[in-house]
């Protein structure tokens, strides 16, 4: 785009906000006329996104945001109470979107948070397996979600390394069976209390947690070689 | 030779007995469906009525003792891989394979990073076609039987080799 367009749009956008709408169906060149409209909305929608106080329509929001000054969020809610239930079970006291959890009580509060009224998280969407990288800790991550009051949190528990184990929660979801033996099988972490705590995907001789930063493949499998072999084929 | 006897007139030679068997094989040659991927789908096509393998003799069979071509169609993992050797062992003699598409030949795009998948069938089992593609189109797979086709012609069964 040349100077001059540039020159032309940021010109036309200016009447439009002004209120001359004309100023940019009067550019003659299609291509022009499209990218000063385009200017226009993102121009528009900045306006918007900076000045939300200015607008008349926000202001019975505004009135409920004095009586109660900061609404907590669904995290920090469900982190305060777990304090109060079970105390020491959380890792970090600062809740950023997600919950940090010592694995020692998992399973109670499994239950706990399945069964309270208030928050009913009756689906485990997601059990997610995470290296931090060589020399680091595993991480689970817990997607829960409740279908009666449609909100959804995010459960963190760190594990060691070497010896990386976490309370199953197959009985609290039975979804989770196959969760975990999924991370079990990707990541080696071991679920204490599964019914059935083997691999998934990979074959059950299997060596090694194929998804860990550390992980070397393994050189042959039942005599078969693994990594590639024929040459010249690229 | 009951069914040529009294047909012709006497010393005439129509073919020899390997000619008519070879060609009796190859214009039958059942396939074992070993759908494991997308080239699976391709596979299905080709056996459906639009591209119609019933024509050129081929027959889909869910069971390897009934099946003389193995159509390996799609990307054979390491856990499948053994699987895919016992199964071409169930198969009866004479048995041809087919590796569909680029996975079944040699990985495909789990060629260099793909810890799970076995670097092409061949490493298996043996391979009499290849078909590259990524999947073949119906036109590519039935090239590629008819080149089967064409080899298993070319076969004297009968005929002692001499080493």
């Amino acid at each position: 785009m040349s100077d001059e367009q540039i020159k032309l749009i940021e010109k036309a956008v200016a009447n439009a906000l002004a209120g001359d709408m004309d100023a940019i169906n009067d550019i003659e060149d299609r291509v022009t006329r499209s990218k000063a409209k385009a200017a226009l909305v993102k121009a528009k929608r900045l306006a918007k996104a900076t000045t939300p106080a200015e607008d008349p329509s926000n202001t019975d929001e505004l009135k409920v945001g004095d009586s109660a000054p900061t609404e907590k969020s669904l995290s920090e809610k469900v982190a305060a109470c777990l304090n109060e239930k079970f105390p020491n079970s959380l890792e970090a006291e600062d809740v950023n979107g997600h919950i940090q959890m010592k694995g020692k009580n998992w399973f109670k509060i499994a239950q706990y948070l399945r069964d309270n009224p208030d928050f009913l998280f009756d689906s485990l969407q997601c059990v997610t397996g995470y290296d931090f990288g060589e020399g680091e800790d595993l991480e689970v991550r817990y997607n829960l979600h409740s279908m009666t009051h449609n909100h959804t949190i995010e459960i963190r528990i760190k594990t060691d390394r070497n010896n990386p184990k976490v309370p199953s929660v197959e009985q609290v979801w039975r979804i989770g069976d196959w969760f975990e033996r999924e991370t079990f099988d990707m990541y080696g972490i071991e679920f204490e209390g599964h019914s059935n705590m083997i691999r998934i995907l990979c074959p059950e001789d299997w060596e090694g947690w194929p998804l860990r930063k550390d992980y070397e493949t393994q050189e042959t499998y039942h005599g078969i070689v693994v990594p590639k072999v024929k040459d010249g084929w690229e | 030779m009951g069914v040529l006897e009294n047909r012709f007139q006497d010393n005439v030679v129509v073919a020899s007995m390997d000619k008519l068997l070879g060609w009796a094989r190859s214009t039958s040659p059942w396939f074992f469906q070993f759908g494991l991927a997308c080239c699976a789908i391709e596979m299905m096509a080709t056996a459906a009525s639009r591209y119609d393998l019933m024509r050129i003799g081929m027959i889909p069979r869910s069971s390897p003792r009934q099946a003389d071509v193995m159509i390996v169609a799609g990307t054979v993992t390491m856990k499948m891989s053994l699987r895919v050797k016992k199964l071409y062992e169930q198969m009866a003699d004479p048995k041809y394979v087919i590796a569909m598409g680029s996975c079944a030949t040699s990985g495909g795009p789990y060629w260099q990073h793909g810890y799970h998948v076995l670097k092409g069938v061949d490493l298996v089992v043996p391979v009499d076609v290849y078909i590259p593609g990524c999947p073949p189109r119906p036109e590519a797979l039935i090239e590629g039987l008819l080149k089967l086709q064409e080899k298993i012609q070319a076969d004297r069964p009968l005929t002692k080799k001499i080493a």
